[in-house]
Order: structure tokens, then sequence, then C-alpha cells
């Protein structure tokens, strides 16, 4: 099993590569809007899915986060 | 709807009192009355952080922004929130660590004891009043224009303003950051509820999400894709704005003030997931509304399309509880701002505390005065002029990452190095010199110059001798 530090190292690499992809044309294609999904045009899907994926690595952050047993803060 | 606006308001009124009374304090002190005791668990840690971050500029600016610039939106304030909070569990817990042990009072103060040096705390002072001023103005700005509209003749645009500015002084004076978390947990929910009706009513008209933006094909397709149907999402302009807004919770300190004040790393990083989905709940409805307004009212003004979108074409019930909720947006975001600012020039202050507090709380009076002529004055460009904002205390990030994380003793250069930058962005803001330069933008070049200009300076130029006290605290 992977100490806390190497899966909490794990979600900084994700999320710096989520952050990364999310202004590449590959989730902002310029002038392009298909394909759709649900009717919402594609960059905003994109958008909404990274966002979503942030937040869910966020979370996923605070469970492995070196911290998150400091006792100094009890 | 005046009847119900007035029962409404009333009772808004009354639960802002009542909570300026409960959390008022007869001894009051630093760390009770403007840090509010430092023990705030995630929930109310999720809606004091989400009601000072959403504001006017959410409720109004937002709406706005997705009909005049479409979906690229989105990327432009939900992406860059949904990094923020990834940033608040990585860097906040160092910063938490950092201030425990430097005694937090503000930012400034923070600031100053890590660089061993008053002038680099000042800096941070002066950085946040000039960038924090126009942004708090606005948010005052944005809904008493929106009020005059709504209600010609009722009262001019200054007389909104100064009546906003009243209430909020009144009760964050009474009782202190304590009142005004309580306060954000009210005016959070309101905001919540009152922008998902309406949202929900704009995409009801619909029926769906597909006929919506089947619609919107037909108007105008540019809403559809980047940049948008002005050109505004450049690459260049999301990424720096990408970069502004997720230094917020480290360089405006009414932010700062919120990850310090939280119970325990438990608690920040519940917080940090709570805003994480708060802001994606509370960015979607002004979509839908953008959306519908770009169906509906393509070329009307702001206050036009607003007034229209979120008061005449809603119930008399849910009409009066937007009234309030905007004013809500309004006061809960400008009351932090005001506050802070004047956290950060107590941090500043040394002496008696008490004769300090004292201090402290007339020059927030002072604050929110300069704010309310500022937004007399100001634009209605309501959220380019954040952004600004959010881009001018962003270039403090640098100074005030390497003040947290730096274990070498600290020099002036970097912080010099940063109010010349702060200077130069000032300087292209007025028109004084370009804001562009060999295709780049200012505020993109200034941020690199000063990551760059802090890594080669701590590598390179700080002392290696490390004093024993900060070998034992970086173990």
């Amino acid at each position: 099993m992977p100490s806390n530090k190497i899966l909490w190292r794990a979600c900084c690499i994700a999320a710096i590569f989520v952050g990364i992809i999310g202004f590449t044309p590959l989730a902002i294609p310029q002038n392009i809007f298909q394909p759709k999904l649900l009717g919402i045009p594609y960059p905003l899907w994109v958008s909404i899915l990274l966002s979503f994926l942030l937040v869910f690595l966020t979370f996923l952050g605070t469970k492995v986060h070196p911290g998150k047993n400091n006792p100094d803060e009890e | 709807m005046i009847p119900i606006l007035i029962v409404i308001s009333i009772i808004y009124l009354g639960l802002l009192i009542t909570f300026s009374l409960v959390t008022r304090q007869k001894e009051k002190d630093t760390a009770t009355y403007l840090l509010a005791g430092s023990k705030i668990g995630s929930v109310l840690g999720i809606f004091t952080f989400a009601a000072t971050l959403f504001s006017t500029f959410t409720l109004i600016g937002m709406p706005d922004f997705f009909r005049t610039h479409g979906v690229g939106s989105w990327m432009f304030l939900a992406f860059s929130d949904a990094a923020m909070v990834f940033a608040i569990i990585s860097v906040g817990y160092y910063l938490r660590k950092k201030a425990k042990r430097e005694d937090f009072k503000g930012l400034s103060g923070l600031i100053a004891q890590c660089y061993k040096n008053k002038f680099a705390g000042y800096i941070i002072f002066a950085g946040a009043f000039v960038f924090l001023v126009p942004y708090v103005a606005i948010q005052i700005r944005g809904i008493a224009i929106f009020l005059n509209a709504t209600f010609p003749g009722a009262m001019p645009i200054w007389g909104w303003a100064s009546a906003m500015v009243v209430i909020m002084l009144t009760y964050s004076e009474i009782g202190g950051l304590k009142a005004i978390i309580y306060s954000d947990m009210l005016q959070g929910l309101l905001l919540l509820i009152v922008i998902w009706i309406i949202g929900y009513n704009c995409l009801s008209y619909f029926g769906n999400l597909d006929n919506l933006f089947i619609k919107i094909e037909e108007v105008n397709k540019d809403l559809l894709s980047i940049p948008g149907p002005k050109g505004l999402f450049t690459p260049q302009f999301l990424i720096a704005s990408f970069i502004a807004i997720m230094m917020i919770p480290f360089t405006q300190p009414q932010v700062v003030t919120r990850i310090i004040i939280m119970k325990n790393y438990k608690s920040l990083f519940r917080m940090a997931i709570g805003v994480g989905v708060f802001a994606m709940i509370i960015i979607f409805p002004t979509l839908l509304i953008g959306m519908y307004g770009a169906i509906h009212y393509p070329e009307a003004s702001t206050a036009d399309f607003i007034s229209n979108v979120l008061i005449s074409e809603q119930s008399d019930f849910i009409a009066a509880f937007t009234v309030i909720g905007l004013i809500a947006a309004a006061i809960s975001t400008s009351d932090s701002q005001i506050f802070a600012m004047g956290g950060e020039l107590r941090s500043l202050l040394e002496g008696e505390d008490a004769k300090m507090l004292q201090i402290t709380r007339i020059a927030i009076v002072f604050f929110a005065v300069t704010i309310l002529v500022f937004s007399l004055l100001t634009s209605d460009q309501l959220v380019l002029l954040a952004r600004t904002s959010f881009a001018g205390t962003a270039l403090m990030a640098p100074m005030i990452f390497t003040g947290i994380f730096a274990t070498k003793k600290l020099k002036m250069g970097l912080p010099i190095f940063t109010l010349v930058c702060m200077l130069t962005f000032i300087a292209s803001l007025m028109g004084l010199i370009p804001n562009n330069y060999l295709g780049i933008r200012l505020d993109l070049i200034l941020m690199f110059s000063l990551v760059l200009f802090a890594l080669v300076n701590y590598h390179f130029f700080s002392e290696k001798t490390v004093p024993e006290q900060v070998i034992s605290e970086a173990k």
C-alpha cells in the first residue's frame, strides 16, 4: 500500500495535469462547439467535467494529505 | 411586491441585529473580535468562505458575463475556483502552520514577521487596500444601480449605497467577525436559493438544456464556443485569470483570515471541498440566467437585463427575496473585505491590545467611507473590475509564498520588486503604459517575472546560514 505522501503527490500531479489540460485545444478548441453532450456544447461540458474532476481530486487529496492527522491541531 | 419586500426586509434586518447582539462581547480583544476566536467549524466555514467569495460579482456579473461572452465564462470562473480549492488544501495547510507559529493577527503582520521587516507588511497592506477598494466599491455600486433601476424615484444611487454601508458597519462594529460569519451563513443560503429558483425558471422556459442551446445556436452561435462573440476568452486571458483567482485564498486578506480561523485541518479540508461544490452549484444557474438573457435581452444594458430577469419576470414573492438576496450578496462580501482591511491594519500596530483595537474600529469606519465614495465614482464593468482586483492582489503571491515556505533568512529584494510590479500594473490600468508587450499581457509578464525573481533571489541570494529558531520551526 503506497504511503500517504506518495498518494498526496499523485493527487498534486493529477491536479496540475488537469489544470494544464484545461487550457489546451483539447478542452477549449477555438470556435468549435461539437460534439454536444445532453445538448451542452463541447467547451462547456468538458470544462464542467474538468472542474468536477478538480473538486474530486481535492476530496481525494484531503483523504491522503500528510497533515490530516496533525496532532498539534486538536 | 412592496409589502412582501417590507416584511422580508424586516425579518432580514432582525436576523442581522440578532446575530450582532448574540455575538457581542463586552470585553473585546483582537482574537475574539477580529478572528472570531479561531474556532470555526466546517459548515460555518463553507458558508462564510462562499459568501465572501461569491457576491454581486456572481449574482449580477456572471449572468451578464455568460450573456455577453458565452460558455467560456465557465472556464473563466468555475474551473479557476475548482483549482483554487485544491490550492487551499495544499498551500493553505502551510499557511496555517506558519500563522500558528507567528501569532497571526493579519496577513500584513504575518509577512512583516516572515521578512523581519515592517516595510514588507506595509507593501501587503497597501496592495490589499489599493486593489480591494475598487472591488468592494463595485459590489456596492452594482446593487445600488440595480435597486435604482428597479425602484426608480425611491432613492438615488448614493442613498442605496449609503444605506448598505450603514447596515454592514452597524452589525460588524457591534459583533465583530463572528457576527459577519453568522450573517454570511444567512446570506450564502439566501443567495443559493434565490439564484437556483431564477435559474430553474429560466431553464423551464425552454423545457430542457438541449432546447436552450439550440435556441442560442440560432441567435448567436459564437456564445457556444471559445473565445466568445467579442473574442475575450483568449488562452492568455483565461490563464491570467486562472492564476489570479487561484491565488485569492493567499493574497486577499478576508479569505486568508477564513483559512486561519478554521478550528483545525479537518475543518479546513471539509470547508475546501464544500466551497468547491458550492462554486459549481452557484455558477451553473448563472449560466442558465445568462443564456436566457442572450436570447431575450441580447442588446439590453446590464441593469435592464438583470432588473427584468431577476425582478420583473418573477412572482412578487421571488422578486422580493431576490432584492434581499442581492443586497445580502453585496453586503456579505463587502463587510468581510472592509473588516479584513481593519485586521490588516491591526496586525501592523504594536501596543496595548484594547487601544489598538479601538484604532482599528475607527479605521474600519474610515475604510467604509472611502469605499462608499469610490462606489459613487467607479465604472459599471463589474466582472472585469473584479478580475483586475484579483490580478492586482495575485502579484503579491510570490512574496507571500516565499514568506510561508522559506527556511532561510529573507531579504527585502522580493518585497521591493513586488512593489515595483504593482506600481507598473497600476500604471497600465491608468493607461500610462501599454498593457501588452510582444503580444503578451502585462499581468502575465509581471507574474512570471515575480516568480522567476523569487526563485532566483531565494536560491542564490538568501543567507544560507539558518538561524537556530528557523531550524527548529522547520522541523
